[in-house]
């Protein structure tokens, strides 16, 4: 029996990871579940390397969005499988040399989603200005030196770009209630984060393996 | 009942003549050696007869899989995500540049930051540094050793039967010799140091001192079947130097003892750890500390102080990363030697997998089951370096005169040169380190904004 269980193997094949891939994060998995069949949040403590990264808690939220899990529900998963494990994972893998137009286009706005739904924390579908500052000073965190209005001003700049590119020139009544997912797509628009956005996976040759 | 008794005797005669047989062989191949400290060169013949026979089991293990199609993989030591070697820096301006293409000289906050830290998250998600370090390194072809983390399948009749063979050789063979020979060398230890302990202080006392400790560590060493290359060794550690070297197991000592005459440094022990550390202070002055004194900082920094400074007084010995590592790499090390002020003498120690692993998991084993797997290794293959003497620039503090006589271990051994603590395996992340890469990246926003503002 495989590590995948009797979970349909075709629909994990479509992630167009390979099956020794596979065994590698199935083994990952098991680590840190301790060999559990699910995964919590507080397994994700025992990567020390993880702690460095400021916006760790956004990154372990991401695993348990329901969103990202492409479930029909909203919020917040407590646990989730190896099948979840790998849905969230496949949002990283490169771009395949065969894909055409249309399957580049759905591979951009899949993961510009990923980041989307990072930015977005309360699930309204909108980036509002103080979730803009949360992911600033997330990202700024754990320099003493600086002060809070530093890394709000930074994001209010941010912000107040992001509303040019949107809606263009407002009126001084309009109020700008936040990014949607299809101006965030405005914002990408041209810029090549595909590539920037995947983990590849190393070569593993294969020769004798007493298993 | 009348028909045993001469057969007995025979039996008897015939276990006393071979133990006779066995006694004088060890005492003319190994222990005499061992005193003089010339080799016959017997461990170096074994080490290439068991090269070829482990050739030999790797190629049948790759034929007997291909015939039985079975799915084989290799595990690639390095993990398994191709991690570009950029820095933090490069790679937030190689974000920037893909995407708005506005001029880089004003850098201020783009969504496109958030990028470089997911990614990088989601890699350490999938593969992480630090806990690979410290699991026993993965070999590539297989050694005989059904502990060689992978389980053991039958692939055929002649590799079961060697492997069999294998096992009784390294354990109704070899086992007994070298316990035999620890015995020896430990309880010459023992006694030799006590009774040189009783002579004057003079020339004499330090020149036999000097020849117990190395005869029995040289005993020890074959108790191992440690077959160990020395290079470099006119940088070898003088008088009032220290000597750093990186960890792997507790057999360091052992290996680097046996080619020089070494203070050790290290806490009081009970047991027969006990006696031997308690034995060896007469001849010589070792530096043992009670486990109170341990925790006090200022103490132990004196005493090591007063040792070095005292030019008669024999380099001392430390390991400066506190723990064991897997030999793939080296931790950051502890500070508190490189404080003192004396000539570092850097070692380093690469031990060759293939015959025996030699890292000691103390999470996992304790030392006796530790030893006793030693002693059922075919053999362990090392190399020591002996890199220049290095001492403190001026400008340098003690942490980073430790960063840079890290360096040059881990470039001289082949072992990658790691920022991290030893001590996480127990522990978790000092807050400090986490603080380090988000200061460099507020460096990096902050930094301009403030230039913007004030223009």
């Amino acid at each position: 029996q495989g590590p995948l269980g009797s979970a349909p193997v075709t629909s994990l094949l479509s992630l167009a990871v390979t099956s020794e891939q596979i065994e590698h994060l199935h083994r990952r998995f098991k680590q840190l579940s301790q060999d559990q069949l699910t995964i919590r949040k507080e397994n994700f403590d025992s990567i020390p390397d993880l702690e460095f990264n400021p916006i760790r808690g956004k990154i372990v939220h991401a695993f348990f969005d329901k969103r990202n899990l492409r479930q029909e529900s909203d919020g917040l998963a407590d646990e989730i499988n190896f099948e979840d494990f790998l849905t969230i994972m496949s949002y990283f893998r490169p771009i395949e040399m065969n894909m055409d137009e249309e399957q580049l286009d759905r591979f951009r706005k899949e993961k510009l989603k990923f980041l989307f739904h990072m930015y977005d924390s309360d699930h309204d579908g909108k980036i509002t200005l103080q979730e803009y500052r949360n992911v600033v000073e997330e990202l700024l965190s754990g320099n003493p030196h600086l002060e809070k209005e530093s890394a709000r001003s930074i994001a209010d700049g941010a912000m107040m770009e992001a509303a040019s590119i949107c809606v263009g020139q407002m009126g001084p009544d309009q109020v700008y209630e936040g990014i949607t997912f299809e101006d965030f797509l405005k914002m990408w628009q041209g810029i090549d984060i595909e590539t920037k956005m995947h983990v590849r996976f190393l070569n593993v040759d294969t020769i004798a393996h007493c298993y | 009942m009348f028909l045993l008794l001469p057969f007995d005797n025979l039996v008897v005669n015939l276990l006393g003549i071979s133990i006779t047989v066995l006694f004088t062989l060890l005492l003319v191949f190994i222990i005499v050696p061992a005193i003089f400290g010339v080799s016959f060169g017997i461990r170096k013949v074994y080490m290439k007869t068991l090269l070829k026979i482990f050739q030999w089991a790797t190629l049948r293990i790759e034929r007997g899989a291909k015939e039985k199609n079975h799915p084989l993989y290799k595990p690639y030591v390095n993990g398994i995500i191709a991690k570009e070697p950029t820095s933090l820096e490069e790679e937030i301006k190689e974000i920037r540049r893909s995407g708005s293409g506005k001029a880089l000289d004003t850098p201020e906050f783009e969504l496109s930051d958030i990028f470089y830290f997911c990614r990088k998250g989601i890699e350490t998600i999938m593969d992480d540094e630090v806990t690979k370090r410290f699991s026993a390194e993965e070999l590539e072809s297989w050694n005989l050793l059904s502990r060689t983390n992978y389980n053991f399948q039958y692939i055929s009749l002649r590799l079961t039967v060697l492997w069999g063979l294998g096992v009784l050789i390294r354990y109704c063979f070899l086992l007994p010799l070298r316990i035999a020979l620890a015995f020896t060398g430990i309880s010459l230890l023992v006694t030799g140091t006590t009774v040189v302990g009783y002579l004057p202080n003079g020339r004499c006392k330090d020149f036999l001192s000097k020849h117990v400790h190395l005869m029995c560590y040289r005993i020890c060493v074959r108790a191992l079947t440690a077959i160990i290359t020395y290079h470099d060794r006119e940088n070898r550690p003088r008088n009032g130097g220290i000597c750093v070297a990186n960890h792997t197991s507790p057999i360091d000592v052992i290996i680097l003892a046996s080619d020089g005459y070494y203070a050790m440094v290290g806490q009081i022990h009970g047991g027969l750890m006990g006696v031997i550390q308690r034995a060896m202070v007469k001849a010589c002055p070792h530096v043992w500390f009670e486990r109170s004194e341990v925790k006090d900082r200022h103490l132990v920094a004196r005493r090591l102080t007063e040792h070095v400074q005292d030019k008669s007084k024999l380099p001392i010995l430390i390991f400066p990363e506190g723990t064991c590592i897997n030999n793939t790499s080296v931790m950051m090390f502890k500070k508190g030697s490189f404080e003192i002020g004396a000539t570092v003498y850097p070692v380093a120690i690469k031990y060759d997998p293939q015959f025996g692993d030699a890292f000691w998991n103390s999470s996992k084993y304790g030392m006796v089951t530790y030893l006793l797997r030693m002693m059922t290794s075919w053999a362990i293959v090392c190399s020591v370096w002996y890199l220049p003497p290095m001492t403190r620039q001026p400008e340098e503090d003690a942490v980073q005169f430790a960063n840079r006589v890290k360096s040059a271990i881990a470039r001289q051994g082949g072992l990658v040169d790691l920022l991290w603590d030893g001590g996480l395996k127990r522990e978790k992340v000092k807050d400090a380190f986490k603080e380090e890469q988000q200061k460099l990246y507020s460096k990096m926003i902050v930094g301009s904004h403030e230039d913007r503002s004030r223009s």
